[in-house]
C-alpha cells in the first residue's frame, strides 16, 4: 500500500510546473473567476488532462481559501475523489492540472441527454460512488460543503468523482477567523460561514448561525439524489438567490411554486424515497452519516460503473460539444430568466390539487418533502410551527423551534398518500383545520369559531398557546433581517463563491443583481412592517387573553 | 488471534508505548522487505489513527480530558516525537496525515496546566530543523509544514526558529513552484512573523537591515504575482501593529521603500494596489518625514493626488475612504524642506 503511494507521489510530481509545457486545447467550462480547459501536458506524450485557471483577482479575495483547496487536492487520495496532479500560478491565476474526467460532470450530462433525469439503477450507481468519496471525506474531517450534480464527474470508463474543494473545510484547519478556538473542543466541529450552492444547501447552511457539521453534506447529497432523478434540484425554476431568500424567509407564494409537473409518471422505488427522504430530514442529527447511509438498502444490489458506460455514456456528445451549445442555450436564455412562470401558471390547478385545498397566495413557510413523488412541498406557517413544535425536543429553545419551521420538512402528503400512514396524515389534517382557525382568530379574535379543538374548553384559552408561537416568530423575523443584511452584503462584496456550472448563469447576471439587491431592500422593508404588524397583532391577543373569563387578575377586575 | 484481545481495550499510554515500539522498529528496519515489516506498519499506521481518536474523539464521542492527558504524558516522557518525525516518510499517506494530526494536537494539550510539549521541543529544537528541511521534500512538505506550523505557537520555539539561519530560506520556499507547498511555507512565515509579538519586535529590531533588504528585493520586487501580493499584505500587518512601531518608524523613512511602494501602487491588480495604500500612507502620515521622503512625495505631488483621485475600491469602506482624505490631505500640504 505505501508503496503504491510512493508511486503514485512519484506520478504526481512529474506533472512539469510551468505552463509552456502544457497546451490549451479548448475551455470545458467557465465561472465567475475560474475557467476550466481541456489541456494536453506536452512532455508526457501530449497526454489529456484538464487545468483549472482560477483567476485570484476575482471574487475570491481570500488566497487562504485557495490554499485550502489546493492542499486538499493534494492530500486526499480517494478513487472517487478528483486529485490534482499539481498546481502552480501563471500571473494572477492559478493554474491547477488535474485528470480530464472525458464524459464531464452529471451535470452536464443530465442537461445535454436526460433532461428528466436518470434512470434508477444508474441514480444508484453514481449516488453509491459519491457516497464512499464522502464517506472518505468525513472519516478525513473533511467537509466538502458543494455536493451537487455539476461537481460530480464521470470518465470514459464509468468511474465516478467528486471534484471541487473550493469551498470545502477541515475540521482539522480552522479559517483564520475561528482560530482562536481550540481544537479539541467540540463546537470547533461546526462552522458558521454561508458556502456552496444555493438550490443545494442545507436549511441550517443558510441559517448559519446555528452552526452545521457533516450533516449538511448529507443534505446536499439528498438534494442531489432529487437533481439525478428529476434532471434538475428543487426550486431551481426560481434564480439562485431566490431560492436562497426564500428558504430564509418563507415568502413563497403558492403560485411561485410549480415544480410539481410530470413527475407522477416517473416511477422511483420505495427504497429510493426513503434513503432521499432520510438525507433531507430537517433535524442534522436525524439525517444519517454517510457510512450509515452507504449500507441503506438502496445501495445494496447497486450495479457496477460499467453500467453507466452503457447506460449514460454511450451516444453522449463530448464534453466540449456540450460546453459550446449550452453557452449557446444559454445566452438565448438570459433575457427571459422568468419566462417559465407564464407556462407554469396553468399548473397551480395541479399544485392545489396535490397539496389540498388551499387559499392561493398563502404564505408557505418551509417545505416538506413528499417522499411519494420524490419533491420538496411548501410548508405553511401555522402547519409548519405545530408540527414542529410537536416532533421538537424539550431541550430544543422556542428559537429552535422556529428554524425548523423555516426549513423543509419530510412529511407525507395526505392526498397522495391517504392510507399508508394514517398517523401523519391525521396530523396533517389537524394542522390544517388550525390554521384556518389561525387565519380566524387573527382575522376576529373575539368569535365564538376559535373552538378548533375538542380539548379546550373556551375559546379564550385557546388563544393563549398562539402567544409563544407569534413571539418566537417575531424573534425570528429579527434573525432573518439580520440574515437579510447579511445577504445584502455578501452581493454588495461579492464573496460568494458559486463555482461549477452555475457560474457562468451567475457571471452573467451581474446587473440582475443589482437588481435583486434592490429587491431584497424593499422585501427586508415588507418583512419590517410585517414584524410590526405581528407586534400589534400580539398586543391585541395579549389583550383578549387577559380580558377572558380564566384570564389574568387584569381581567377578572374588570 | 487478535480478536481474542480486542475486549481488553488498551490504555492511551499503552498505545503510546506500541507506537513507539513499532516506530522504533520501522526506524531500524527500513531495508527490509518481508511480509513482518508490512504487517508492523499496517498495525502501525492503526495505531496511529487510535491515538488521533482518543485526541479528536470522533463521531460518537467527544474528547476524555483524562486519557488526553495520559496519552500526551506518555508520549513526551519518551522520544515518541522525535520518531514520529523520523519516521514519518516511511508511512503512506493516511498515516502520515493521521500522524501530522496527532502531533498538531498535541501542542495544545496541558497537563497539570502546562503545556509540556513546549517543555518537550525546547529540549529538542533541532526537530524544528527537519520539520523546516521538509520543504525541500514534496512528499513531506505539507505534513511537515502543518507539524512546524503547530509546534511555533510556542514563543521560544518560535523565537528560536526567527533567530535561526532557517529564516532566510523562508524567502526561497514562499516562491517555490509547486503552488501547495509555496503556499504552506507562506502561511508557515506569516505565522512566524505576526504571533508572537514581543518575539517578532525583538526580532525585526535585531535583523531591521538583512531582513527587510531581502524582503524588498526578493518578496515585494517579486516576479510572481502571488509571492507578491501576500508580501505586501504582511507587510502592512506587520508595520501596523504596535508592537512594531520604532520598526515602523524606520522602515517608512527610507526612500528606496518608499519607491517600492509607489510602484506597487501602480501595479494592475486591485488587491495589490489596496494593500500597497496601506502601507503608504505610513509614509504620508509619518509627522517627522525625513527631507527625502519629502522630496519624492513633493516631485510626484500631481500624480499622486490625480491617482488618489481616481483610487476607488468595489466595497464601500469608511476607513478606506478616511485614510485616503488624509493622505491627499497631507500630499497636498507638504512644503519641500529646503524653501521652508
Amino acid at each position: 500500500m505505501a508503496d503504491q503511494e510512493e508511486q503514485e507521489n512519484r506520478k504526481i510530481s512529474s506533472y512539469p510546473l510551468d505552463h509552456n509545457s502544457y497546451k490549451l486545447l479548448q475551455v470545458i467550462g467557465t465561472g465567475v473567476s475560474a475557467t476550466v480547459y481541456k489541456a494536453a501536458c506536452l512532455p508526457i506524450s501530449s497526454s489529456v488532462v484538464a487545468i483549472k485557471a482560477i483567476n485570484l483577482e476575482r471574487s475570491r479575495a481570500n488566497l487562504d481559501d485557495v490554499r485550502r483547496e489546493a492542499k486538499a487536492m493534494t492530500l486526499l487520495s480517494h478513487p472517487n475523489i478528483l486529485k490534482a496532479h499539481c498546481s502552480f500560478t501563471v500571473n494572477h491565476h492559478l493554474w491547477v492540472v488535474m485528470p480530464f474526467m472525458s464524459a464531464g460532470s452529471l451535470h452536464s450530462i443530465i442537461s445535454s441527454s436526460f433532461p428528466n433525469g436518470l434512470n434508477e439503477p444508474s441514480v444508484a450507481v453514481v449516488l453509491k460512488e459519491t457516497l464512499n468519496a464522502l464517506l472518505y471525506l468525513h472519516d478525513q474531517g473533511h467537509l466538502h460543503r458543494d455536493i451537487k450534480a455539476g461537481n460530480i464527474l464521470v470518465d470514459s470508463d464509468g468511474s465516478v468523482k467528486l471534484a471541487d474543494f473550493g469551498v470545502s473545510a477541515s475540521i482539522y484547519e480552522p479559517n483564520t477567523s475561528q482560530a482562536s478556538m481550540s481544537l479539541s473542543s467540540s463546537s470547533n466541529l461546526m462552522f458558521n460561514e454561508v458556502a456552496g450552492t444555493p438550490y443545494w444547501m442545507a436549511p441550517e447552511v443558510i441559517h448559519s448561525h446555528v452552526g452545521y457539521s457533516f450533516k449538511a453534506d448529507i443534505w446536499s447529497f439528498g438534494i442531489t439524489a432529487l437533481e439525478l432523478a428529476h434532471g434538475r434540484p428543487p426550486l431551481s425554476h426560481l434564480p439562485p438567490w431566490k431560492s436562497l431568500f426564500m428558504r430564509i424567509t418563507n415568502r413563497l407564494r403558492l403560485s411561485d411554486f410549480h415544480e410539481i409537473k410530470n413527475k407522477k409518471d416517473k416511477k422511483f422505488s420505495k427504497c429510493f424515497r426513503d434513503m432521499v427522504a432520510s438525507c433531507l430530514a430537517q433535524d442534522p442529527s436525524k439525517r444519517p452519516t454517510a457510512e450509515k447511509l452507504l449500507k441503506h438498502p438502496f445501495f445494496k444490489n447497486c450495479k457496477s460503473v460499467d453500467f453507466l458506460v452503457k447506460n449514460m455514456l454511450q451516444g453522449l456528445p463530448t464534453v466540449e460539444e456540450r460546453f459550446r451549445e449550452e453557452s449557446l442555450r444559454f445566452s438565448r436564455r438570459i433575457p427571459a430568466v422568468d419566462e417559465d412562470h407564464d407556462d407554469d401558471d396553468e399548473q397551480d390547478v395541479d399544485d392545489e390539487m396535490l397539496v389540498g385545498p388551499v387559499v392561493k397566495n398563502r404564505r408557505i413557510s418551509g417545505w416538506n418533502f413528499n417522499e411519494d413523488v420524490l419533491e420538496l412541498y411548501p410548508v405553511f406557517p401555522n402547519q409548519g410551527s405545530s408540527s414542529s413544535s410537536s416532533e421538537s425536543s424539550s431541550t430544543q429553545s422556542d428559537d429552535h423551534n422556529q428554524q425548523q419551521m423555516m426549513r423543509e420538512k419530510i412529511n407525507t402528503n395526505p392526498s397522495q398518500d391517504e392510507r399508508e400512514s394514517s398517523t401523519v396524515e391525521d396530523e396533517f389534517e389537524e394542522r390544517e383545520v388550525e390554521d384556518d382557525q389561525l387565519q380566524k382568530v387573527v382575522m376576529n379574535p373575539s368569535s365564538s369559531s376559535m373552538e378548533y379543538s375538542s380539548s379546550s374548553t373556551t375559546a379564550m384559552v385557546d388563544v393563549a398557546p398562539l402567544i409563544p408561537n407569534l413571539e418566537t416568530l417575531m424573534d425570528s423575523l429579527d434573525i432573518e433581517r439580520k440574515m437579510v443584511s447579511d445577504l445584502l452584503n455578501q452581493i454588495r462584496g461579492q464573496e460568494v463563491t458559486v463555482d461549477g456550472d452555475d457560474d457562468h448563469q451567475m457571471n452573467s447576471r451581474e446587473e440582475k443583481l443589482h437588481e435583486m439587491v434592490r429587491k431584497l431592500s424593499f422585501e427586508l422593508h415588507q418583512e419590517k412592517r410585517k414584524s410590526f404588524l405581528l407586534e400589534m397583532e400580539l398586543e391585541y391577543l395579549r389583550t383578549t387573553v387577559n380580558s377572558g373569563p380564566q384570564g389574568s387578575v387584569e381581567g377578572a377586575t374588570q | 488471534m487478535k480478536g481474542l484481545f480486542k475486549s481488553k481495550p488498551r490504555t492511551p499510554a499503552e498505545l503510546v508505548r506500541q507506537t513507539r515500539d513499532l516506530l522504533i522498529f520501522a526506524d531500524i528496519n527500513s531495508t527490509s522487505r518481508e511480509a513482518k515489516r508490512e504487517e508492523k506498519m499496517a498495525e502501525l499506521s492503526k495505531l496511529i489513527r487510535e491515538l488521533k481518536c482518543i485526541l479528536y474523539g470522533n463521531s460518537e464521542s467527544e474528547p476524555v480530558s483524562e486519557a488526553c492527558a495520559q496519552l500526551t504524558q506518555e508520549f513526551f516522557k519518551a522520544n515518541t516525537l522525535r520518531l514520529l518525525i523520523i519516521c514519518l516518510p516511511k508511512l503512506n499517506l493516511e498515516a502520515r496525515k493521521d500522524a501530522t494530526q496527532v502531533v498538531a494536537n498535541l501542542q495544545r494539550q496541558q497537563v497539570h496546566s502546562r503545556l509540556i510539549a513546549s517543555d518537550y521541543l525546547e529540549a529538542n529544537k533541532d526537530l524544528m530543523d527537519i520539520l523546516i528541511s521538509g520543504y525541500e521534500d514534496t512528499d513531506l512538505a505539507l505534513h511537515y509544514g502543518a507539524m512546524l506550523r503547530e509546534c511555533i505557537r510556542h514563543q521560544t520555539i518560535a523565537r528560536y526558529v526567527l533567530e535561526s539561519e532557517h529564516m532566510k530560506k523562508f524567502f526561497d520556499f514562499i516562491q517555490l513552484p509547486n503552488f501547495d507547498i509555496a503556499s504552506d511555507a507562506s502561511a508557515t512565515f506569516k505565522e512566524l512573523l505576526t504571533r508572537h509579538k514581543s518575539t517578532v519586535a525583538e526580532f525585526l529590531t535585531k535583523n531591521y537591515d538583512w531582513f527587510f533588504a531581502e524582503y524588498n528585493s526578493k518578496l515585494l520586487e517579486s516576479p510572481n504575482y502571488i509571492t507578491r501580493r501576500q508580501a505586501i499584505k504582511l507587510l502592512g500587518d506587520m508595520l501596523l501593529d504596535r508592537a512594531n512601531s520604532s520598526v515602523m518608524m524606520r522602515y517608512v523613512s527610507s526612500k528606496d521603500n518608499l519607491r517600492i511602494l509607489m510602484n506597487l501602487l501602480r501595479e494592475s491588480s486591485k488587491n495589490i494596489q489596496l494593500e500597497a495604500f496601506h502601507v503608504f500612507k505610513l509614509f504620508a502620515a509619518n509627522q517627522n518625514k525625513p527631507p527625502e521622503i519629502v522630496g519624492i512625495l513633493v516631485a510626484n505631488r500631481s500624480k499622486l493626488l490625480r491617482f488618489f483621485g481616481d483610487f476607488k475600491i468595489d466595497k464601500e469602506d469608511e476607513q478606506f475612504e478616511a485614510d485616503k482624505a488624509q493622505v491627499v490631505k497631507e500630499i497636498a500640504a507638504l512644503e519641500p524642506k529646503d524653501r521652508s
